[in-house]
């Protein structure tokens, strides 16, 4: 996941460290190996410093405390963006990246002994979990709220939003919570058959009516049936839809309005890169979004998706969907993700 | 029958794969082009092009900057590169469609075998009845 990003990752933060490195190594000629010899054959400043001192001095040009400049890193930053950029990362968020790893290095003092490489990684790791936000713990979520917690899934076509109701109901349905699925996607030919095979395949029930039916009755259905039987989660699956097709849009307008859902839940895939951020900011913006699935991520050496989505929206990012199986789905753990675009290569 | 309904889930999993490959190679073939052009327009006397303006009909266009290439990156940032960092920059978009061909193509093996085996046991399930009578279920 990510490979590509991770390995240009690397390079930025090698060029980073080494950019800094240049500057806490003394200059080829300062390193004053002076011979703790007859002080007067010396000339210059160093000549009247007795030999104890000169040793000090020596490890202080070695391994000196410095001051990182905005000039000692304006190369390696720019570099930085432009590895960001080249992996999709969106604008805004390559600046409010590089804005942070600008503001925790400029101007901070290396301590004695204090690794050029770990100052950097610290700083590229604060600046990558600021954007990344906090994500979404879904379990926490349904355990702290009144049940049935209703969850509409939204998306445009194609995206595996079918697919990803099946693998959180999974998901769910191991972390003991009792669920329901509603087969909202009554327009596309096969839906509700693939939906039903995946939710027998889970051992969870799903409400669904006929092809063509009112998407916004089934769901209703749903809600229904799980409040009569206390059942903890309804997933609500429903059509996909292109945010400028105003009729589907009304459409989900209403399903909002019937099933009143707990959270609306975005579906696009990672691979989509800056277009599936430009699709979610549309959609939160007309029927709003208040978390983010993205699935293929498996396939996505760039990662800008994953890295730009939740702060250009600013809704976090819920789960990764990883391969075909229903176990591949993994809640979004920012902090794992950095960790594995900085410390793994 | 459910093993019909999971060989048509996976043919229209496997079709969105096979698309997706699709896009894949028109991506590689068209950075394939694009650095013969930018190597050829360097290369051709006085930058002379050949440009194509629709309906088949091509006009002689002289480049003016052929060195300063405008270049989309990603993220919709088109940035100035020199030709020649251009075609770096495109020969590892090149390598990148590639490695996700290499993996699309190994996810749609998997789906296409496991069509495979559904539909071995669909065969059987169809022959059974005819081989052996109930009692043998």
């Amino acid at each position: 996941m990510f490979g590509g990003l991770r390995e240009r990752l690397q390079a930025a933060r090698n060029r980073l460290s080494s950019s800094i490195g240049s500057v806490a190594a003394p200059p080829a000629a300062e390193p004053v190996v002076t011979p703790p010899l007859p002080a007067d054959v010396l000339t210059g400043p160093a000549k009247t410093i007795a030999p104890s001192f000169v040793d000090k001095v020596k490890v202080l040009v070695l391994e000196r405390e410095f001051i990182v400049s905005d000039k000692n890193i304006a190369d390696a930053l720019s570099e930085l963006e432009m590895t960001l950029l080249e992996s999709d990362v969106a604008l805004p968020v390559t600046d409010a990246i590089i804005a942070s790893v600008r503001k925790n290095l400029v101007g901070k003092h290396r301590k004695i002994g204090e690794s050029v490489d770990g100052m950097v990684v610290s700083a590229l790791k604060t600046a990558l979990l600021d954007v990344l936000g906090k994500g979404f713990d879904l379990r926490e979520y349904i355990t702290t709220h009144p049940h049935p917690v209703k969850i509409l899934f939204t998306g445009v076509n194609g995206t595996g939003k079918t697919t990803s109701v099946a693998k959180i109901g999974s998901y769910l349905h191991k972390q003991g919570f009792s669920v329901v699925i509603g087969a909202g996607d009554t327009y596309r030919a096969g839906a509700i058959e693939q939906i039903a095979v995946h939710a027998e395949r889970i051992g969870i029930k799903v409400i669904q009516h006929q092809e063509g039916a009112d998407p916004s009755a089934v769901l209703f259905d749903t809600v229904q049936y799980a409040i009569s039987h206390k059942i903890d989660v309804v997933l609500a699956d429903t059509a996909g839809r292109f945010h400028n097709k105003s009729n589907l849009m009304n459409q989900l307008d209403k399903i909002k309005r019937v099933m009143k859902p707990d959270l609306v839940v975005y579906v696009d895939e990672a691979v989509a890169g800056n277009d599936a951020v430009i699709r979610a900011a549309e959609f939160d913006r007309t029927v709003g979004a208040d978390a983010i699935v993205l699935t293929k991520a498996d396939m996505d050496s760039r990662g800008g998706a994953a890295i730009s989505i939740a702060h250009t929206i600013g809704k976090p990012l819920m789960f990764l969907g990883v391969g075909q199986g229903y176990d591949d789905i993994i809640p979004f753990d920012p902090a794992g993700v950095v960790d594995e675009l900085l410390d793994g290569a | 029958m459910m093993l019909q309904q999971y060989l048509k889930d996976y043919g229209q999993q496997a079709e969105i794969f096979v698309e997706q490959l699709n896009l894949l190679e028109n991506g590689r073939m068209e950075a394939f082009a694009a650095i013969e052009a930018l190597e050829a327009m360097v290369a051709a006397e006085e930058n002379t092009v050949l440009l194509q303006i629709g309906g088949g009909a091509s006009v002689r266009a002289k480049v003016l900057e052929p060195e300063k290439i405008l270049l989309a990156i990603g993220a919709e940032v088109v940035v100035e590169r020199s030709n020649k960092d251009a075609i770096e920059f495109l020969k590892e978009r090149i390598m990148e469609m590639e490695a996700s061909q290499k993996r699309v193509s190994e996810t749609l093996d998997k789906l296409r075998g496991q069509m495979n085996e559904i539909n071995k046991r669909l065969e059987f399930g169809y022959q059974q009845p005819v081989a052996e009578p109930e009692d043998e279920e």
